[in-house]
């Protein structure tokens, strides 16, 4: 079907994780005729096995339903998924720009929950059309009168405005695509002005290169033109362009209104960034669509393998990973304790534990990744400012003025009854409460700056346990600030082991020193010998704990000469060795480098 | 001359002990013993038909050993044909060593007759304690003056008389040293002294589980053995394995065929052995091992033929246990730190060679991990 702007409607679903996001746009599909019963399996546009298996959406998918409403109006519809997690919060903001409308998703369950707000705030900046869909109303404990009012307190809409639906069963979905169809605007731009495409995400096809997915706002680029990308000037020629339904359809040209890919040839993703724009080279727009940024890791951890010759093995799988992924960063690092290594920068907390967990079940890896922390700004007495992501590279005490953490504002929604235990943990951290609002006579927002640094560490488990797992939590960066912060050294035998440094508040130094010796202690078994570990400032050692050797650990009889049940069992447990890093003489298991995050403070 | 060893277990118990997971078993009456019986003349000659060479001339038996289970639970006359039926029919070294296991409370006077008669030249008592309320704890059938007769009876007939003790709940340093001056005293020349490891699903394990039974702390058993061991070094008994100790020359040959990687026999119900390069498991239930050995067939449940790696592993293990020790070029390099470990008195590196010293054997299974990963 030829494209005509007036019939078309580019559209996105925002909503908290778990709210049936991805079912829903199943249910879309499958409705408009775009899957057919034989194609489909849950979660069909989350094409990664993380995906499917976490239930959540890491890449933007992009499809196109040709629909034909029931008076026999034929209409495009092109939903554009979006990641649901905190994380990806820029990426998200990409994808809604790209669209006119966003379905605003809420569990008739659960209600509005953090990110619900933060998303419907994110497309109200975009001036999108909001749709408010209350999903699961077929489970027994739907709530649908209450999450109705609750959205009327929210966006102020009339009660009919509100569509009902279950992603599950399909109810409500006709009535849904209905309000699409009639809500959100057709998309607007000439199709004769110089061509502006917005990248919202962006993948890497080992046939064809690197893939941007697009949404056309001006202009039209055809296949065969040369098309410039915005932010680094580079140039490439279409080889492809068409729009998505479960697979590319290539198509002569993309035009204004349209969403799809262009293939563009480049080597590496990075070269077509999400948020960045395309033109053609010859007659290029003026100005690129705004808002474009480099997505900024903002946590950081070091990786390294087990087995120190898995260094390649490594390099090779986060090379491969960074195809597909602008926003991760690495770059190779050494550790006395660890050895050949990487820094790598990742947008939060589920990003790092995506990739790690691709690196070791994709490419089967075995890894110790290092506490998270963050990129703090080191001010030198001789007034420069230096960048530093990882604690054990900070600069000589003597030589710094201070320094400088990132703080981000971190807002919660809690039951009103955990109110109380969640400012304690906030206050804990070093938060620092800004706002307290009722949504509703149940549930509160409450706002913290807190520091980064505190919410990498624990501040996402601890929310979830004081608040049975009610709570929900969004954040996003402030500013730096600096504060009092010094570097707290872990030493083995005496030996430091540099990947267990960390960068902690003065006040807490004692007291988190003293806690972590006592968790390495339960961390760390039984050796051949004492095993002393220390915890210091400086020079200034201020708690120490001891692992004994073990007093007994003989297997004194092989009855009858039977060796191979002791052999057996020798190997088995150098298999299990192989999850242990040796750091001097001592044998240290995974879990210890992460030690900091199990620390009850 | 290329000897072997032969070991037959005898699965039979009067009762079952608390803390034993071997293949055994009390419910046996006079036929099952003479099935058991033909069952290991079977075995033999089968393996001889396999291996036509066994027992001959180029091919002699240096050492048997017949363990169980309860050996003593045999008839004299079941005794007489099993060794006749396996160990008669093999040429046998000079100083042929022949060991039987024995409990206290079957080890009569008659009995002991028929086994000197019948070529046994070595005896080991499974004495475990002279201390009654321990003997209770352990689940053992037999009380102080019993066992005390045993060894008296046992020294007497025999040349060469080993004795079983074990550290457990209730065991002191102060009783047991006074037992084994008192077992020395008496002609014991041998000794294996054990410290009692909980097994699953054994008596003890439900017993210690459930809180009725508290082990002893480590630095206790630790120290029981270090001190025991000190004893019966003074007593002309220096330790030459972790678990043994021995006047000079009295040392068990058999096992230390083990510990030497030679090849032996193994018959019997749940008996190993070693040939090739393979170690050989049989059926631990006598039922299994009879019905293959009906059938014609080796009353094997398991052959593992050794990697190059595993039979390095092997090697080193096993002399790490050893009085001799390992020598230097076996062990992985950086895998101990020697220094340290020799000065906090784990072992002692001399003439090339690493030998474990009391605390060392006491955590021997951390030094034996420790290779095995560099290995």
């Amino acid at each position: 079907m030829a494209f005509n702007r007036e019939q078309a409607r580019n559209f996105c679903i925002i909503a908290h994780i778990d709210h049936g996001k991805s079912t829903l746009a199943d249910r879309l599909l499958e409705v408009t005729g775009t899957l057919t019963g034989k194609d489909m399996q849950a979660q069909v546009l989350d094409s990664m096995d993380l995906e499917r298996e976490r239930g959540i959406t890491i890449k933007s998918h992009p499809v196109r339903m040709d629909y034909r409403d029931p008076d026999g109006k034929q209409w495009v519809l092109n939903l554009i998924d979006t990641p649901g997690h905190v994380d990806f919060h820029y990426e998200v903001s990409r994808s809604l720009a790209a669209c006119e409308g966003a379905l605003l998703v809420v569990d008739a369950v659960q209600g509005v929950q953090a990110q619900t707000i933060n998303n419907l705030y994110l497309a109200l900046e975009h001036d999108l059309a909001i749709i408010p869909v209350i999903n699961k109303i077929d489970l027994p404990a739907a709530r649908v009168d209450y999450v109705i009012d609750q959205f009327i307190d929210l966006i102020g809409c009339a009660p009919e405005e509100i569509v009902k639906v279950s992603a599950k069963t399909g109810e409500g979905i006709v009535d849904l695509l209905k309000a699409v169809v009639d809500r959100v605007p057709p998309p607007t731009g000439d199709p004769d002005a110089p061509a502006q495409a917005l990248i919202f995400d962006s993948m890497f096809d080992a046939y064809v290169g690197a893939v941007a997915y697009v949404r056309v706002f001006t202009g039209t680029i055809a296949k065969g033109q040369k098309i410039r990308v915005f932010s680094n000037e580079r140039q490439f020629d279409v080889g492809d362009l068409g729009y998505f339904q479960l697979a590319r359809i290539s198509q002569k040209g993309l035009t204004a209104g349209e969403v799809g890919y262009i293939a563009t040839g480049a080597k590496d993703v990075r070269h077509v960034r999400v948020g960045d724009t395309i033109t053609l080279a010859e007659t290029p727009c003026l100005a690129p669509w705004p808002g474009y940024a480099e997505a900024k890791p903002m946590v950081f951890s070091g990786l390294y393998p087990v087995e120190n010759d898995q260094y390649d093995e490594l390099l090779e799988a986060l090379q491969k990973l960074q195809l597909n992924d602008a926003s991760l960063t690495w770059e190779k690092e050494t550790s006395a304790a660890l050895g050949f290594g990487f820094r790598c920068g990742f947008l939060g907390l589920l990003h790092l534990e995506i990739v790690q967990e691709r690196l070791e079940r994709e490419y089967g890896l075995n890894l110790i990744a290092t506490l998270p922390n963050v990129e703090y700004e080191v001010l030198l007495r001789d007034g420069t400012v230096q960048l530093c992501e990882n604690p054990a590279l900070l600069p000589d005490p003597k030589l710094i003025a201070e320094i400088r953490e990132p703080i981000v504002r971190a807002s919660v929604i809690t039951p009103k009854e955990f109110v109380g235990p969640v400012i304690q943990i906030s206050l804990d951290r070093r938060g620092v409460q800004t706002k307290m609002e009722y949504l509703d006579i149940e549930r509160v927002n409450i706002e913290f700056d807190l520091p980064l640094n505190e919410l990498v560490v624990d501040y996402y488990d601890k929310l979830k346990s004081v608040t049975k797992g009610y709570a929900s939590l969004d954040y996003e960066y402030l500013r730096h600030r600096a504060d009092d912060l010094v570097r707290l050294d872990l030493k083995i035998n005496g030996d430091d082991v540099d990947a267990l440094t960390c960068i902690v508040h003065k006040d807490n130094a004692y007291s988190w020193g003293l806690k972590l010796c006592q968790k390495l202690k339960e961390l760390i078994p039984r050796q051949m010998f004492t095993v002393a570990i220390q915890a210091a400032v400086g020079s200034r050692v201020l708690a120490r704990t001891t692992v004994q050797p073990f007093r007994k650990n003989v297997t004194a009889k092989c009855y009858g000469g039977d060796i191979s049940r002791k052999r057996k069992l020798l190997e088995k447990q150098k298999e299990g060795k192989k999850r242990m890093k040796q750091v001097g003489a001592v044998e240290i298991p995974q879990e210890a480098f992460l030690a900091v995050l199990k620390v009850e403070r | 001359m290329r000897a072997f060893g032969m070991y037959v277990h005898v699965p039979f118990c009067g009762s079952i002990c608390a803390y034993c997971h071997f293949a055994r078993t009390a419910e046996h009456d006079a036929s099952r013993r003479a099935a058991f019986v033909e069952g290991a003349r079977r075995e033999f000659a089968l393996r001889r038909e396999l291996c036509p060479s066994l027992g001959g001339a180029g091919r002699p038996l240096a050492t048997a050993y017949l363990g169980g289970g309860t050996p003593s639970q045999l008839e004299p006359a079941l005794m007489e044909r099993l060794l006749a039926g396996t160990v008669g029919l093999c040429a046998r070294t000079d100083d042929f060593e022949l060991t039987a296991e024995a409990n206290p409370e079957t080890f009569t006077a008659p009995l002991a007759r028929v086994w000197r008669d019948a070529g046994i030249n070595r005896v080991s008592l499974g004495v475990q304690s002279l201390d009654a309320a321990v003997l209770r704890q352990l689940g053992r059938a037999c009380d102080p003056p019993t066992a005390r007769r045993a060894l008296a009876l046992a020294c007497a007939m025999f040349g060469r008389v080993s004795a079983d003790w074990i550290i457990g709940p209730g065991v002191t340093a102060a009783t047991l040293l006074d037992e084994l001056d008192e077992a020395v005293a008496c002609g014991v020349g041998h000794v294996s002294l054990y410290i009692l490891e909980v097994h699953a699903g054994t008596a003890l394990a439900t017993r210690v589980e459930g809180g009725l039974l508290k082990l002893p702390p480590d630095e206790q058993v630790a120290a029981t053995y270090l001190a025991a061991a000190e004893r019966l070094a003074s007593l002309g008994l220096p330790q030459y394995e972790v678990a043994n100790f021995a006047r000079p020359g009295a040392e068990s040959r058999h096992n230390r065929g083990y510990w030497q990687r030679r090849p032996w026999l193994g018959l019997g119900p749940g008996a190993h052995g070693a040939w090739g390069r393979c170690r050989r498991a049989n059926h631990d239930g006598l039922d299994a091992w009879l019905a293959d050995l009906g059938a014609g067939r080796l009353p094997e449940a398991s052959v593992d033929r050794l990697s190059t790696a595993s039979r390095r592993l092997e090697r080193v293990v096993l002399a790490l246990r050893t009085r001799e020790g390992v020598p230097l070029e076996w062990m992985p390099a950086g895998a101990l730190d020697l220094a340290r470990g020799q000065a906090e008195g784990l072992w002692r590196v001399a003439d090339g060679r690493l030998r474990l010293d009391g605390p060392g054997f006491l955590r021997i299974d951390t030094i034996e991990e420790a290779l095995a990963r560099r290995l």
